[in-house]
């Protein structure tokens, strides 16, 4: 991965000793370019961040001050939603063992076969490759509401509604064909020469992968690994039509609580937030190779 | 699922003429691909060929799957339909606003962030946070902070004068589930674009500043046109995406109110899962499909133009 981070602004460009007016001119112009810059980062730190915080500060609020209809930034907190989401009637533990459950494997079954099947996209020399390529990435992009249809008739056929391993396959329709395009792309960034030597000093073809080629794509591997789980433990619509008492997921949990008779939002924001505080983590994590992952391998870099 | 999807098959065919030199090559590459491939295949040509057949039946439930040969009717529906036609018109204000938006925020976003050099890398983690966020979520966040009685964007809003049912009213619904989709995904093409920016050479600015050029006539004659390329991919990607996720809408408006936000996976979902018609659902399924393929076919094209893909 050719990961730079070249630090150019315009300021480095100045020390070249041009003469003073210009200096003065150029540092003026710096000042309101840096203030206004300054402003920019303010308002999209604010647009981007207060929903988010409102949601958690939300999670904390009892059920008074979570709809007081003059919005409180200062209130007592309470542990009470998160307390009640683990007990009594509807408690979350099943839907939280689901998600990871079928998140987890869906992704760690990805990796593997889209590990091996990269590899052997990205070194094979067969006809009609791009073909294969184009194939692949179009399943990735498909509308889920049109894989949904299909597979919601051959899943009443074969059994498999409500059933974890249903929405695990459900979930491979998507992270398969990512994973193979992915760790592709990583792997096509290896130049040959690497397993072309060791092939020359004596491994197999199967060592050389094993040994030499995967340990250089980490990154790519957990890079590859995080975002199949970030998606699959997103999902919402698969899990809406496939999953039943014994399969639901978190994101189902979350709607399960919006009613005819009202929507308990002390409890919605605590479920949101157990939802989205593991993924951003875990994206964090991998965040300089995020768009290597993200742009399925189309650009690399900061 | 793909057009190309029964090329495979017939590659595989053509595997034992191959002289024998390549031919153990091609085998250990082959047998890598085959778990993951055939699996695709059973994930996407299976369904793919289901799809199809729906989009000529009637599919009846209950009692056990049945399908019921009806030839074109589903077709002639879809086609003749006009609020099929409404709904395609409203996807198509719903892309080209989100996408619109969100290409320009993003990269103004990004050319922020790039003027930053201390803290730049925890600034982005900050602006990059709402893409991790399930979309799910994301609406159901989005109607808390809309809801007449207790939201704080409303009361925010109500406090400046406007005071209305945000996620009640059709034009205001549209637009609350564009903002909500953009302030998921702008931070996605801001962080392209940063990565774009990041790999201009600096030389060539410097030259172009010694020659006079300013910040804004360099960022505009230099750099936008250099990471042009780039942009592309962003907008093919998040132009994808946006015809693939739904849920925002699902769970905020559902389609209403009066059809405002009706695009076209609502429909379908609505069609297929609250009137279980399948089969005309399966129709408007693949005209999706073919949408998104035409874009994956470009997204594919530029790749290969710029020798990103074997």
């Amino acid at each position: 991965m050719t990961t730079e981070t070249t630090a150019t602004d315009t300021a480095g460009t100045q020390d070249g000793g041009p003469p003073r007016r210009d200096v003065e001119k150029a540092r003026s112009s710096r000042t309101v370019g840096n203030l206004s810059t300054a402003v920019v980062i303010v308002v999209v730190l604010l647009w981007t961040l207060v929903p988010l915080v409102w949601m958690v500060l939300g999670s904390f609020k009892n059920s008074a001050d979570v709809t007081s209809s003059d919005p409180k930034w200062f209130f007592a907190p309470t542990m009470d939603n998160y307390k009640h989401l683990f007990s009594g009637a509807n408690d979350l533990t099943p839907y939280l063992v689901h998600s990871i459950i079928a998140a987890g494997v869906a992704a760690l079954l990805s990796l593997v076969l889209g590990t091996l099947a990269g590899y052997g996209l990205s070194r094979s020399a067969m006809r009609g490759k791009h073909h294969l390529s184009f194939w692949i990435i179009s399943t990735r992009m498909a509308p889920i509401a049109a894989v949904v249809l299909p597979l919601f008739l051959m899943f009443r056929v074969a059994g498999l509604i409500d059933t974890l391993p249903g929405l695990i396959l459900a979930y491979m329709t998507f992270n398969l064909p990512f994973a193979i395009w992915l760790m592709s792309a990583f792997f096509a960034d290896v130049p040959p020469s690497i397993e072309e030597s060791a092939l020359v000093a004596g491994c197999t073809r199967w060592q050389a992968f094993w040994y030499v080629i995967l340990p250089l794509c980490k990154a790519g591997l957990v890079t590859t690994g995080v975002l199949c789980l970030v998606f699959a433990w997103n999902d919402y619509a698969f899990a809406t039509v496939f999953a039943g008492p014994s399969s639901q997921t978190l994101p189902i949990a979350a709607s399960q609580l919006v009613t005819q008779t009202g929507i308990d939002w002390g409890q919605l924001t605590a479920i949101g937030t157990i939802v989205v505080l593991p993924m951003v983590l875990a994206g964090l994590a991998v965040r300089r190779w995020l768009v290597t992952g993200l742009t399925l391998g189309a650009v690399t870099g900061e | 699922m793909s057009v190309t999807a029964e090329r495979t098959p017939a590659r595989q065919a053509s595997r034992p003429p191959r002289p024998p030199r390549r031919k153990s090559r091609f085998t250990f590459t082959g047998k890598l691909m085959t778990p993951g491939v055939v699996l695709l295949a059973l994930l996407s040509i299976l369904p793919f060929i289901a799809l199809i057949v729906m989009s000529f039946s009637r599919v009846r439930l209950l009692g056990g799957v049945r399908l019921e040969w009806v030839g074109v009717d589903n077709w002639t529906r879809v086609l003749t339909d006009p609020d099929m036609w409404s709904s395609w018109f409203r996807t198509a204000v719903f892309l080209v606003l989100t996408l619109g938006i969100e290409m320009v925020l993003g990269i103004g976003i990004a050319i922020a962030l790039h003027r930053v050099v201390k803290g730049r890398g925890l600034l982005l983690s900050l602006v990059l946070l709402p893409m991790f966020v399930a979309p799910v979520i994301v609406g159901l966040l989005g109607r808390y902070l809309t809801d007449s009685t207790f939201g704080l964007y409303s009361s925010i809003l109500h406090s400046l004068g406007w005071d209305a049912d945000i996620l009640g009213s059709p034009t205001s619904a549209f637009a609350a589930v564009v903002l909500m989709d953009v302030w998921e995904w702008t931070p996605l093409i801001a962080l392209i674009t940063l990565a774009g920016l990041s790999g201009v050479n600096p030389s060539i600015l410097e030259a172009a500043s010694l020659d006079g050029a300013g910040y804004w006539k360099s960022l505009r004659h230099i750099v936008l046109p250099s990471i042009s390329g780039i942009l592309l991919v962003a907008l093919l990607i998040r132009a994808m995406d946006a015809v693939r996720y739904f849920d925002i809408i699902f769970v905020t408006t559902n389609g209403g109110p009066a059809d405002a936000t009706k695009t076209i996976p609502i429909r379908l979902f609505e069609t297929a899962f609250r009137f279980f018609d399948l089969g005309y659902a399966a129709a408007i399924g693949l005209m999706m499909l073919a949408v998104t393929i035409a874009i994956s076919q470009a997204f594919v094209r530029i790749l290969t133009a710029k020798g990103l893909t074997r």
